[in-house]
């Protein structure tokens, strides 16, 4: 009886398919075509258009679009200051990362349990997050500033002598005020995320830990922490894919100095495309940088996935 | 082994009093069951003993030992969780010795005490797999073993089967019936479910609101129900309760609203003080159909049009009116045949409970 019916339903339904379903393909493609049309022209012309900047001559300071092979590969792999932005963006990175992570899991550790007034610090834990990069790296320049900025007169109060740091010039205080910014701004994100994370945790394990005599170590070992994994993984990635872009404070605190001492990936690639009109080099920079920050995707995502599906 | 004793126990959350002067003896290796209707304070009566919540007013001791300021950990009892509450990332095997494991009990023995409780529970050849590779009924299997390689002084169990289905749900129940006839050790079991209840229990302690209804042997409960609350918590189908009057002249009458009169048998109520208003308390099995024997001493016969027909194979539950309410009687299955049959009735007044209408308190 079913197969009956199915057959029927073919065969009625057959007879005004074709030109039906043409009107609607038809249909569906005038829907998609302006957003189709917006992304060629606003991301697939543009990246087309670099690869071929990355071939010729694009530079504002030398006239015409010659073909120059691999040269503009050559000149930003054999440029120290590049390799060096590369090497601080790296360090800068890992560094603001780890601490991010880490003090944002104790931070959200700490909050996992409901109280009064969790709710109100909560709220202004997150309010960084909501904070422009370029005000925050404002602000710590004010904070830092030698001699007028109040950090350095906290610190001469605490120590019992006068504190002098020139913290925007002087290394390695220099890097330690990017960390500071950083780190001020984003714990947050990692906070919030790993959060969700320990509130999601059924509460009864803990309970059945507790009653098994599992200590506290043990239990965020074995209990908190593989919970955790998937959600850990996923702010490392988020957080490590912003923190690679690192730009506007280092804009703004340092200005890349001293030198190119505190040059990131983005800052070397800005400097060498908007004030020096380098492009073709600037390109070929940005699709090496490109090209390297994929391969962290990648190996993340991947990682990601592997513990989600866990 | 031991027995637990809570006295006078309270348990507020904010506005919320839970739990209100609760008194309880658990003899040594007895098998109580907690059992109420969702909020009447069963489950955190469960949880103050475990330790899990802390208590307002009153205390607990087990094995003599007060425990009212010690940490759950310490107080040697094992407890097993509706969700099973296992650990997600440690096979079966890690599961169930991970508590031994953390009181640094040396390997050997650990591998031992797993492997003899595994035994137990049948669930050897699954000890290697994740809590997700298992299936409800075996999980609760793991949650039981890790419960019992602690030869804990008191198992805990609350709501353990609530999540599996009603075939699992039985076999489980006989499983830890039997558990408990091997190990002997005081087991505390919190059910929302009177079945489990009537079969598990040594005794049952029946709560409704923060205080206990009624507690002891599951029969005791069930022939002799304090108050109209336990008579109706406990069978199912439940008791019918019709109302009716109870008078008093030439021996115990009851007259229900339709005017059937129904002699209560010699001594039926145990009090002379009884009000006129009453409820007469009947089990669906205790109503039977008529057939042709002659009168026994405490039953009483009435006509009834059969309203509804529940067939369950065995029995068939028909309903009827009586007294102006419906009335449910448990028939074999071909005593009626067909909606609407009027048919003779044997009340069993025997076997009935009364109850004052006012205070719902039995007679």
């Amino acid at each position: 009886m079913a197969g009956s019916a199915t057959a029927v339903g073919t065969i009625s339904g057959g007879r005004h398919l074709p030109s039906a379903r043409q009107s609607d393909r038809r249909f569906k493609w005038l829907l998609v075509a302006p957003a189709a049309l917006l992304i060629l022209a606003i991301s697939i012309y543009p990246l087309l258009f670099s690869i071929w900047v990355l071939f010729v001559n694009y530079d504002f300071q030398i006239p015409g679009h010659a073909f120059v092979g691999l040269k503009n590969f050559s000149q930003v792999i054999f440029d120290p200051v590049a390799r060096y932005s590369l090497w601080v963006t790296v360090v800068l990175s890992v560094i603001n990362v780890t601490i991010e992570f880490i003090l944002g899991l104790a931070i959200a550790m700490a909050l996992a349990k409901t109280f009064r007034g969790r709710g109100v610090i909560i709220s202004i834990l997150i309010v960084p997050l909501f904070i422009s990069p370029v005000i925050v790296g404002q602000v710590w320049v004010l904070m830092l500033h030698n001699p007028f900025g109040p950090t350095n007169y906290l610190l001469g109060q605490l120590l019992g002598y006068d504190v002098t740091i020139k913290w925007l010039t002087q290394f390695p205080w220099n890097f330690v005020a990017l960390i500071l910014a950083d780190v001020w701004q984003w714990t947050p994100f990692m906070f919030v995320i790993l959060l969700a994370g320990l509130t999601s945790i059924p509460p009864h394990v803990y309970e059945a830990a507790e009653l098994d005599g599992v200590g506290p170590w043990l239990t965020f070992w074995n209990i908190t922490l593989p919970y955790l994994a998937p959600m850990i993984f996923l702010a490392i990635t988020f957080r490590l894919l912003d923190a690679v872009r690192l730009f506007d404070t280092i804009f703004i605190m340092t200005g890349g100095g001293p030198g190119t001492s505190t040059y990131s990936a983005s800052f070397y690639l800005y400097t060498i495309g908007f004030t020096q009109f380098h492009l073709s080099r600037a390109t070929a920079g940005a699709w090496i940088f490109m090209v390297l920050t994929l391969l962290v995707i990648i190996f993340l995502v991947r990682r990601l996935l592997k513990a989600e599906t866990r | 082994m031991a027995e637990v004793r809570v006295t006078d126990l309270h348990k507020h959350f904010g506005a919320v009093h839970a739990v209100r002067g609760i008194n309880l003896d658990i003899p040594d290796g007895e098998f109580t069951v907690l059992v109420g209707p969702s909020g009447c304070g069963k489950s955190t009566l469960l949880r103050t003993i475990a330790g899990l919540e802390e208590i307002t007013e009153g205390e607990i001791a087990i094995g003599g030992d007060v425990v009212n300021d010690m940490r759950p950990r310490d107080r040697d009892v094992a407890m097993v969780f509706q969700d099973y509450a296992l650990y997600p990332h440690m096979t079966a095997r890690a599961n169930i010795g991970f508590g031994l494991r953390a009181r640094k009990m040396p390997q050997a023995e650990i591998d031992q005490r797993v492997g003899r409780a595994a035994a137990m529970l049948g669930i050897n050849g699954l000890l290697d797999r994740y809590p997700r590779q298992l299936s409800g009924g075996q999980r609760q299997r793991v949650a039981i073993g890790r419960a019992i390689v602690r030869n804990p002084k008191v198992f805990l169990f609350d709501e353990p089967l609530s999540n599996l289905d009603a075939q699992l749900r039985d076999e489980m129940r006989g499983e830890i019936k039997r558990l408990h006839q091997e190990i002997d050790t005081t087991m505390i079991y919190v059910t929302h479910d009177q079945i489990e209840a009537m079969t598990l229990a040594d005794r049952i302690v029946l709560m409704r609101d923060g205080v206990i209804e009624q507690q002891g042997a599951p029969l005791d409960l069930f022939e002799r129900p304090v108050n109209r609350f336990v008579a109706g918590f406990l069978g199912s189908p439940k008791m019918n309760f019709i109302p009716a009057k109870l008078m008093r002249e030439d021996g115990d009458r009851i007259i229900l609203s339709d005017g059937i009169s129904l002699a209560l048998p010699r001594g039926r109520l145990s009090t002379n003080a009884a009000p006129t208003d009453v409820l007469l308390g009947l089990r669906p099995e205790h109503i039977s159909r008529a057939g042709g024997e002659p009168m026994v001493a405490g039953t009483a016969r009435v006509d009834a049009t059969v309203d509804l027909l529940q067939p369950t194979g065995s029995r068939t539950f028909a309903t009827f009116s009586l007294g102006g309410v419906p009335v449910i009687a448990e028939l074999q299955a071909h005593d009626v045949s067909r909606v609407g049959e009027k048919i003779p009735l044997v009340l069993n007044l025997d076997r009935a409970s009364i109850f004052a209408a006012d205070s719902e308190k039995a007679l």
